[in-house]
């Protein structure tokens, strides 16, 4: 008797083990679908025609050594980058040996002479060369100019990859640009120039001499719309089929069930309005990453209850949140601020505030708090840029006496007196009522 | 199939002949013709003192170059001294010459490689390519080396006394006529070389025929044996003029044609077995060496399509003949430089100030007209002339410019300050004719206007030193704005601003006409797509390279549609035959995809696809902007107009913090023009673009149909 209990517990275990691994194996699939980036790709509406474009003009550049110039633009998290990097992947892959690639970033190579720099840097570790620091922006630009020679003399490209392609542009005589595009004029040079930039008016920026040069072709990428999106959630969810017969059994189950989460009424509006905020590639691979991270390993299935916790964890609200907990004191000084404000003074300052609060104290309700006090409590909030200083003149000025701003409106401090728990109702009366004094 | 293979030629990074390897990037001596008598290629160098070679440690004297044993040295030295070290002649030879050299009785004396090639007996050159031709002799290419004595200015003080100067003359020269290897280091290099034997010298210059410059030399080529000794110092790879001579290669083969080594003159026997079969067991792993890798990939470009044909002569850097459309300006520079270099030495100096827009041919007419001019001064019509280039955006700073005149002009590199010192004193001393110092100079500064500092002074001078009488400087000022003598001080004004040319941007039919000259005896163009494309052109900025870029993304895209079209015909339909011809061409419709290519304005894309809420964003500005008349609202009101919309139409409004990010993320792409999101309530909103272009963009929407009703 007690064999067989022991024989039947045993097959449920492994069962259970079972399904176990693949869940395991389905999430470790799924997490590797979203985060590699195919997924966006196969979402973003014109990124395989974008993609194809690019392809085709630097293979033209790799094969018959026209040089060109390229700029991508779109909204952040549309694929820029991603479309760029499978396209110079691909590139290395087919022509070996005959691509280089440097990488250059508006944000991290802040001035022509540190990108020339880097410049030098990065085709010295190509070709394993010795480096030298001491190099001037001269002497990095004369060797650019005989590496990009050499290369075009063994057929090599270099592909230039200018990311936040705008800050370039933003410098004061980009002369970094003018090189470069100069570079792709002679006749002994194969290069290419792709600008990646987040700025539509990104080749507006460009001095005229450098437009001069530049070639103007756009490739403009565009967020996804939300049909979009959901046809790529169905397409996800399709896991590929095994012999076993414990993931044949649970790929199907797993497909069916999320297909009806899907249709929920309840998800679509979650997501139609998670979406309806910001629309990004990003942001749906985002939404669908954190619903997955919440997943629940025992039943092994997506449900809208998993969805909802990611959009929250997604839409942050960083001021509503500093205000529910804020302390009384520093709730009672913003409220008195914005007391002033709406009787239209000017301007203000910390004592002008706490004269406003000692009125509030007469009425009795509240505890008493002395001006060292609340002079703590108001420097709090400056750290937290609930207020700021109005201008930086008087720097040198008491801190009581420097001007300042609120920098939360009425609706918030609404809400944030809702959410405070520990806020008296005498604030909010006296909030709202403008002749209780 | 191996009859095909034979015939062509075949590359190899490494060579063995005669035992001796040779490799790409190795330097060599060669055998001139009319040296070739004298066949001792001595290794070792005799000693000065007791004339014979070998026994013992020789130490080299640093102004004679030559050779002593260390024990023939009065007194006897135990070690080589650090620094350098001068022989007893050459010390006292600088006092009053007391001790009298060894005379040379034995005629039969040794002399070496060295020393013959110091006297121009034998020729230095590089190897940059190894190859086998058909007939299977070996063959390599590479830049000559060329000694002081052999520049246009003579050996200068300067100038070391195993310096040599790399030529940017390439030739061809067979194998045989190698003579064996030397050792051409960077100066970093030669400096702390000690045991490299006799056959050392150091290039730190290039040496421009044609123009009589110098540019140092970047030593990317040297990646192994030079780099590998020196670290991270300073002067490890340097380089300071950095223009492009663009000179065409068939004026330029004409000019050195004096230095080549005749090949029917075999020197050596060679064994070719033992070479050919070394070579081909390294020609995989030797060919793809770093760099200088020459391998040739398989498919080397041929323009075989008219498409492809039209594609390269499209291209910005393909240099055309003669520039159409601008006739009458090179007119003028010719007639303004012939004037100018025809004075010889008598000349005075002169200046130019061209002005234009970019792409209108500025730099490339005067570089046309100085090649034309280079030719007549080969075949003897004028007086030879230098010519120095200077680009005011690769300099660091425009003080700079004095650095690379002097430095063109005699190879020394030197700070600027004692640069303009030397300058000004070359420019205004009276210099004797015959030499090379006293040839006219022309200097073309393109950019002009970035070289304005505050005292303004770098202009100055380069614009003084004309007005001087012995200078014999011709100076040509390109820049864009047509005003800029004006906006200059008054002395400087009144020294460049004599003879202006301007450039005007090109109309449509001088467009029309470049493109046609280019893509002459090509049959791709649909004649209406060209007027098409240059008129477009014309109207926005009259940039020739911009049409020619415009012309040829149409190709591109041309050929994109024709490859669709062909694999759909593949894939089983055939009826797209008719079509067939007339799509051969580049028509109207590609042109018009490549304009919009370029002159797509992407914000009303951006905004029609934008979120919801993004968009309701909008067009609570777009409100805000109505009511109170003012281009530029603050945050707070917008976001209360956002929710007011909101709430009048049924839609739920989301809070603060999300319309705080929204907008910051419409201002990152410059739909608005606004301040930072820390500024928060406060922080200022303004519509970049048009409001009819928003109230286009919102209206007709599928998914917030409501939005038309607040859009008239």
């Amino acid at each position: 008797m007690d064999l067989i209990d022991e024989a039947a517990a045993a097959e449920h275990r492994q069962q259970e083990d079972c399904e176990a691994a693949a869940v395991d194996a389905a999430l470790a699939l799924l997490r590797r679908r979203l985060l590699c980036g195919s997924a966006a790709t196969l979402l973003l509406p014109n990124s395989q025609t974008n993609r194809r474009k690019l392809l085709e003009a630097l293979t033209n550049t790799i094969i018959q050594g026209c040089s060109t110039s390229m700029l991508l633009i779109g909204p952040r998290g549309c694929g820029k980058s991603l479309v760029l990097d499978q396209v110079l992947e691909a590139l290395q892959k087919s022509y070996p040996e005959r691509v280089s690639v440097v990488r250059l970033n508006g944000l991290l190579h802040a001035n022509d002479r540190c990108a020339m720099k880097e410049i030098a840097k990065q085709m010295c570790m190509e070709h394993a060369l010795t480096f030298s620091k001491g190099a001037s922006f001269e002497e990095n630009l004369h060797f650019l100019t005989c590496v990009v020679r050499e290369c075009a003399r063994s057929h090599r490209t270099m592909i230039f990859v200018l990311d936040e392609f705008d800050l370039f542009a933003q410098r004061s005589k980009q002369s970094l640009l003018y090189n470069l595009l100069d570079l792709m004029q002679s006749s002994s040079s194969q290069a290419a120039l792709i600008g990646v930039s987040s700025r539509l008016d990104a080749d507006q920026l460009l001095e005229k001499r450098v437009r001069s040069r530049f070639s103007h072709c756009k490739l403009l990428f565009l967020p996804p719309s939300t049909d979009d999106i959901f046809s790529l959630y169905d397409r996800l969810f399709l896991l590929p089929v095994n012999q076993c017969s414990h993931w044949q059994k649970f790929s199907e189950d797993f497909k069916e069930k999320a297909s009806v989460v899907l249709q929920q009424g309840s998800v679509k509006q979650l997501v139609d309005e998670f979406m309806s905020m910001e629309v990004s590639g990003q942001r749906c691979v985002d939404l669908l990453f954190r619903a997955l991270c919440e997943l629940n390993p025992q039943s092994g299935h997506i449900s809208p209850a998993q969805f909802k916790v990611a959009s929250a964890n997604l839409t942050p609200q960083p001021k509503l949140e500093i205000l529910t907990d804020v302390s009384v004191l520093e709730l009672c000084l913003l409220v008195a601020m914005y007391r002033l404000e709406a009787r239209e003074v000017e301007s203000y300052n910390f004592n002008t505030v706490f004269k406003e609060y000692k009125r509030l104290e007469e009425h009795n309700t509240c505890d008493v708090y002395s001006k060292q006090c609340a002079l703590r409590a108001f420097e709090h909030l400056l750290e937290r840029e609930l207020i700021v200083f109005k201008d930086s003149s008087g720097l040198g000025n008491m801190l009581e006496v420097r001007p300042i701003k609120l920098l939360v409106s009425r609706h918030e401090i609404d809400k944030g007196l809702e959410g405070n728990i520990s806020c008296p109702t005498i604030l909010r009366q006296w909030r709202t009522h403008e002749t209780i004094k | 199939m191996r009859g095909s293979q034979k015939r062509k030629r075949q590359y190899f990074g490494r060579v063995r002949l005669d035992g001796v390897e040779f490799k790409v990037g190795d330097d060599v001596y060669l055998k001139r013709i009319d040296a070739g008598k004298e066949e001792s290629d001595e290794e070792v160098e005799d000693c000065v003192v007791c004339r014979r070679a070998g026994g013992g440690t020789m130490i080299e004297c640093d102004i004679c170059l030559g050779g002593f044993h260390l024990k023939c040295l009065d007194p006897p030295l135990k070690a080589v001294p650090a620094g350098d070290w001068a022989c007893l002649y050459c010390e006292e030879g600088e006092g009053r010459n007391k001790r009298k050299r060894p005379t040379r009785r034995s005629i039969k004396r040794h002399r070496t490689a060295r020393e013959r090639l110091l006297a121009s007996e034998l020729w230095a050159a590089r190897i940059d390519r190894l190859w086998k031709e058909p007939d299977s002799s070996y063959w390599f290419e590479g830049p000559w080396y060329i000694i002081p004595e052999e520049t246009a200015m003579g050996r200068q003080p300067h100038n070391g006394r195993r310096e040599v100067f790399r030529t940017n003359h390439i030739d061809t020269n067979e194998m045989e006529s190698i003579l064996r290897h030397c050792y051409v280091m960077e100066p970093g290099a030669f400096q702390k070389a000690s045991n490299e034997g006799d056959d050392v010298f150091f290039c730190e210059y290039e040496y421009d025929a044609q123009w009589h410059t110098f540019r140092r030399i970047a030593n990317i080529d040297q990646n192994d044996l030079a780099l590998s000794n020196d670290g991270n110092s300073e002067g490890d790879w340097s380089g300071d003029n950095t223009e492009e001579h663009e000179v065409k290669s068939s004026t330029y083969r004409k000019h050195k044609k004096q230095k080549k080594v005749i090949k029917e003159v075999p020197i050596r026997r060679k064994k070719y077995s033992i070479a050919a079969k070394h070579a081909n067991s390294h020609s995989r792993i030797g060919g793809l060496e770093g760099l200088w890798a020459k391998s040739i990939p398989s498919d080397v470009r041929r323009s075989q399509t008219e498409f492809e044909k039209a594609k390269h002569a499209l291209l910005l850097s393909s240099i055309p003949g003669s520039l159409p459309c601008r006739e009458t300006e090179r007119k003028e520079i010719r007639s303004f430089l012939d004037d100018a270099v025809a004075a010889g030495t008598q000349c005075l100096g002169r200046c130019l100030y061209i002005s234009g827009v970019p792409g209108t041919g500025k730099t490339a007419t005067v570089l046309e007209v100085l090649r034309g001019l280079h030719k007549r001064v080969e075949d003897g019509e004028l007086q030879p002339y230098r010519f120095i280039e200077i680009n005011g955006l690769r300099l660091i700073s425009p003080e700079h410019t004095y650095t690379m005149i002097h430095e063109a002009l005699t190879g020394e590199h030197i700070g600027w300050k004692k640069a303009l010192q030397k300058l000004d004193k070359r420019f205004s001393q009276i210099v004797s004719s015959s030499s090379v110092d006293g040839r006219p100079c022309i200097l073309l500064v393109d950019e002009l206007d970035l070289l304005v500092t505050r005292n303004q002074s770098v202009l100055y001078n380069i614009f003084d030193w004309p007005t001087r009488a012995h200078s014999r400087l011709i100076v040509i000022g390109i820049a864009n704005t047509i005003d800029l003598p004006e906006r200059l001080l008054p002395r400087i004004a009144s020294r460049m601003g004599l003879q202006r040319i301007s450039f005007s941007p090109y109309t449509h039919h001088q467009l029309q006409e470049i493109i046609h000259s280019r893509l002459c005896g090509i049959q791709a163009f649909d004649k209406l797509s060209v007027e098409f494309a240059s008129r477009k052109v014309a109207a926005v900025s009259g940039d020739a390279r911009r049409a020619l870029e415009l012309c040829r993304r149409a190709v591109e895209l041309a050929e994109q549609r024709l490859s669709d079209l062909s694999s759909t015909t593949i894939k089983g339909c055939r009826h797209a035959k008719g079509l067939g011809a007339s799509g051969k061409l580049i028509g109207m419709a590609d042109v018009e995809a490549a304009i919009l290519e370029m002159f797509q304005a992407p914000h009303m894309q951006i905004m029609k696809q934008s979120s919801k809420q993004a968009k309701i964003f909008l067009l609570a500005i777009l409100h805000e902007q109505n009511r109170t008349g003012m281009a530029e609202t603050s945050f707070e009101k917008v976001a209360i107009a956002h929710s007011l919309l909101c709430s009048t139409n049924n839609e739920q409004c989301p809070n603060w913090d999300t319309l705080l990010a929204i907008g910051c993320r419409l201002g990152a792409c410059r739909l608005l023009l606004s301040e930072q999101g820390s500024q928060h309530r406060l922080q200022k909103l303004q519509l970049n673009f048009p409001s009819e272009d928003v109230s286009f963009a919102l209206k007709d929407n599928k998914e917030v149909p409501w939005l038309a009703k607040y859009l008239c």
